[in-house]
């Protein structure tokens, strides 16, 4: 995992982690474009306040939180709009979708940043601004569901 | 079984599978996991969905990243200034002493230098005690303590504050009293912030008050906001900006006080927050 000095420039940072940066911006935007948005508005929030990195910790963990805090002000702007918060798939969408993005709402960067960004549970739940419990009973149960489909999957290839 | 709302079995597996059980548990798990096939089975279960969650994961990766998404952020303009805050005010002199000063100083100095040979000369043997307090208190890093409370308190929803908002006079007069700085509860609501109360805690041996806000924006997980003061600090007579792990901090001095905002990392308004409440405190 990357610890840069503070004298380094972000972008190059920023640009090596931007393939799981925008994995963990679809998790909560469920869309790839309104993912590169995301990714693209936190991105620059994380340029401009680049100064404040002091190189503690893993630079992973201050750039997941500022994603997650980006789609929170999203969700509240479109709110007060009266737009539609909820994620949502057509039946095109969801052929091409893949399934852990279909999951219900946060069930899908639990399991990611747990069972492959490897987080532990308290990181995890502090990238996310929730209890651990919380977390934890959304990983359990995302990992219930992907099984569940899985199984599906299975059986209507048989 | 319910995936929406796992059963507390199907929690402790889980929990077992990432090793965050204890060893008490681990060791139960183990043993049902021996002597219970259908325990058995949905531990396989659970093992199977974090497989298949991996594997979908890791191909999410091999998807070409757009390209102006890339080139957006190689050419992203660079930082731009930090807000300006209040600084200590420096005394303004000019140092050039005259031969007769220059003289009586050095000879002043020679003195001083020779009584504390003389002290030292006469009693070599430094008390343990004093030299163990001396390296812990050059140690402790009040900064770090002001970290640990605020990273403690604003997990917290229904012991947030110590004295509650609707109790300002108690605040002033508590707060003031003991941590010997005046001050004014700031109105920060242009900034979405809703004032809850207030704290008192020592940092670095010394008290310091904590005033906490809260954004009022209806939304589920609101950020918790505090604005930290105490008696100015020898060490602390400079203004940082700086994030320690998911906290972020920004502080600023005056002459009577060293103040500072303590926030969520992900919060990227903390240094226009301290603007404003410099002015208003």
């Amino acid at each position: 995992m990357s610890q840069p000095s503070p004298t380094t420039d972000i972008r190059r940072d920023i640009v090596a982690l931007l393939p799981r940066l925008r994995r963990f911006a679809l998790t909560l935007a469920g869309k790839a474009a309104e993912a590169d948005d995301l990714v693209r508005g936190a991105t620059t929030r994380a340029i401009q306040k680049s100064h404040h990195w002091k190189g503690e910790g893993r630079i992973e963990n201050w750039l997941f939180s500022l994603i997650r805090a980006t789609w929170a002000d999203e969700l509240k702007k479109r709110r007060r709009a009266g737009q539609n918060t909820v994620m949502g798939h057509d039946k095109e969408d969801r052929r091409a979708t893949p399934s852990a993005l279909l999951l219900p709402e946060g069930f899908a960067s639990a399991i990611l940043l747990t069972d492959v960004e490897g987080f532990t549970y308290t990181e995890a739940a502090a990238i996310l601004g929730i209890p651990t419990d919380l977390l934890s009973s959304r990983l359990c149960a995302a990992r219930l569901s992907l099984a569940a489909a899985g199984n599906e999957t299975s059986e209507r290839r048989a | 079984m319910n995936a929406l709302q796992p059963s507390p079995l199907e929690l402790r597996l889980s929990a077992y599978i990432d090793g965050q059980a204890d060893e008490q548990e681990r060791h139960d798990l183990e043993a049902l996991l021996v002597n219970d096939p259908q325990a058995r089975a949905l531990h396989e279960v659970l093992k199977r969905g974090a497989d298949l969650g991996r594997r979908v994961f890791d191909d999410m990766l091999k998807e070409p990243v757009p390209l102006d998404l890339v080139r957006g952020i190689k050419n992203a303009p660079l930082p731009r200034k930090a807000v300006r805050l209040p600084h200590a005010p420096r005394p303004n002199f000019a140092f050039k002493p005259s031969a007769p000063q220059f003289l009586g100083v050095c000879l002043a100095l020679f003195l001083v230098g020779g009584g504390i040979g003389y002290v030292v000369g006469t009693n070599p043997i430094v008390p343990e005690q004093l030299r163990f307090s001396a390296a812990s208190a050059s140690n402790r890093d009040w900064l770090d303590d002001i970290v640990a409370h605020y990273r403690l308190y604003s997990r917290q929803t229904n012991h947030l504050t110590e004295i509650p908002a609707d109790r300002p006079a108690d605040i002033l007069e508590w707060l003031t009293t003991n941590t010997g700085v005046s001050f004014r509860i700031p109105d920060l609501s242009v900034s979405g912030l809703t004032f809850q109360g207030a704290r008192l805690f020592a940092a670095g041996g010394v008290p310091v008050g904590q005033l906490i806000y809260r954004r009022n924006d209806g939304d589920g997980d609101p950020d918790v906001i505090a604005i930290t003061f105490t008696k100015t600090r020898p060490e602390g007579n400079r203004s940082i900006e700086e994030i320690r792990n998911d906290t972020g901090l920004v502080t600023w001095v005056s002459p009577l006080a060293t103040y500072m905002i303590v926030g969520p990392s992900s919060a990227a308004d903390l240094d226009d927050i301290a603007a404003k409440a410099a002015g208003l405190l």
